[in-house]
């Protein structure tokens, strides 16, 4: 956990959290009737978006991510996708904090590998940091 | 995965991808995703806040790009090494329907080594950007 994490504290290069999900054919089948797959693709291989989903909960989970940061974009990469019976190890970074007209941002980088350390995915996204706020926006 | 994908002229657009979004859907996805954050599940807080009720986490509107892809090229996964580049524009909140609009910018032999570039956005019912950005898909 990072209870004490925020702009101020957060340091290039250090690796967050790091954390290891299994993924079953169940869970696949529950996130594509969540968002709303058709039929037509294999319940074997998770949707893109559910590795994404997958990472940033353990971001959430390790609270990496200040009560109140707006998440503005994101560049992200898609690797092998993520199949039933495999082990996703995801990992966290702070790449670069800047300001820019009095507002601070961090990027952060998100990379899933399974368990034969190939990439699931690579997302790269910046947050908008609060000020001096307890809102809780994301 | 399939080996040919539909022929696309520059310009052209990849079949309409949509989702409606719920309270419920939101509730669901912040067990999926571990974010409970009261602007998404709690709608006191949200009525309190400056969007005057929830808002759907930023990957639920974004998720009809993903399915455009995938429905177009007839697969279950993305081709290794597809990229997308976007920003939120603004927030969607329970009753609204997204759609991704994608269009086809530039076809590999044109500009890009072995890449189909795409441009999109997810718009709510009132054609209000939600999200707006770039695909590059590996051919």
């Amino acid at each position: 956990m990072n209870p004490d994490f925020c702009y101020e504290t957060a340091r290039l290069g250090d690796v967050l959290c790091t954390g290891i999900v299994d993924v079953s054919e169940a869970d696949i089948a529950r996130f594509r009737s969540l968002m709303g797959y058709g039929d037509s693709t294999s319940e074997e291989v998770a949707p893109p978006s559910m590795g994404l989903t997958y990472g940033l909960k353990l971001g959430w989970e390790h609270a990496i991510f200040p009560p109140g940061v707006v998440r503005m974009g994101d560049d992200d990469e898609f690797g092998k996708p993520a199949r039933a019976g495999d082990q996703l190890t995801t990992s966290f970074r702070i790449i670069e904090k800047f300001e820019r007209k009095e507002r601070r941002f961090l990027r952060y980088e998100m990379r899933t590998v399974n368990q034969k350390n190939e990439m699931v995915c690579a997302i790269v996204f910046v947050g908008l940091m609060p000020s001096n706020t307890k809102a809780q926006i994301s | 995965m399939k080996t040919s994908l539909p022929p696309l002229a520059p310009g052209q657009a990849l079949p309409e991808c949509r989702i409606t979004i719920t309270q419920a859907l939101i509730d669901h996805y912040a067990e999926v995703s571990g974010d409970f954050n009261p602007i998404h599940v709690d709608p006191d807080a949200g009525r309190d806040s400056d969007f005057g009720g929830t808002i759907a986490h930023g990957c639920i509107p974004l998720e009809p790009v993903f399915q455009c892809l995938l429905r177009w090229s007839g697969a279950d996964r993305l081709p290794a090494q597809t990229r997308l580049r976007f920003r939120y524009r603004s927030p969607s909140r329970p009753g609204d329907t997204i759609r991704a609009e994608m269009r086809l910018i530039a076809e590999p032999q044109q500009k890009l080594d072995g890449l189909m570039r795409f441009s999109f956005a997810c718009l709510r019912q009132d054609d209000q950007v939600v999200i707006d950005g770039e695909c590059d898909f590996p051919v």
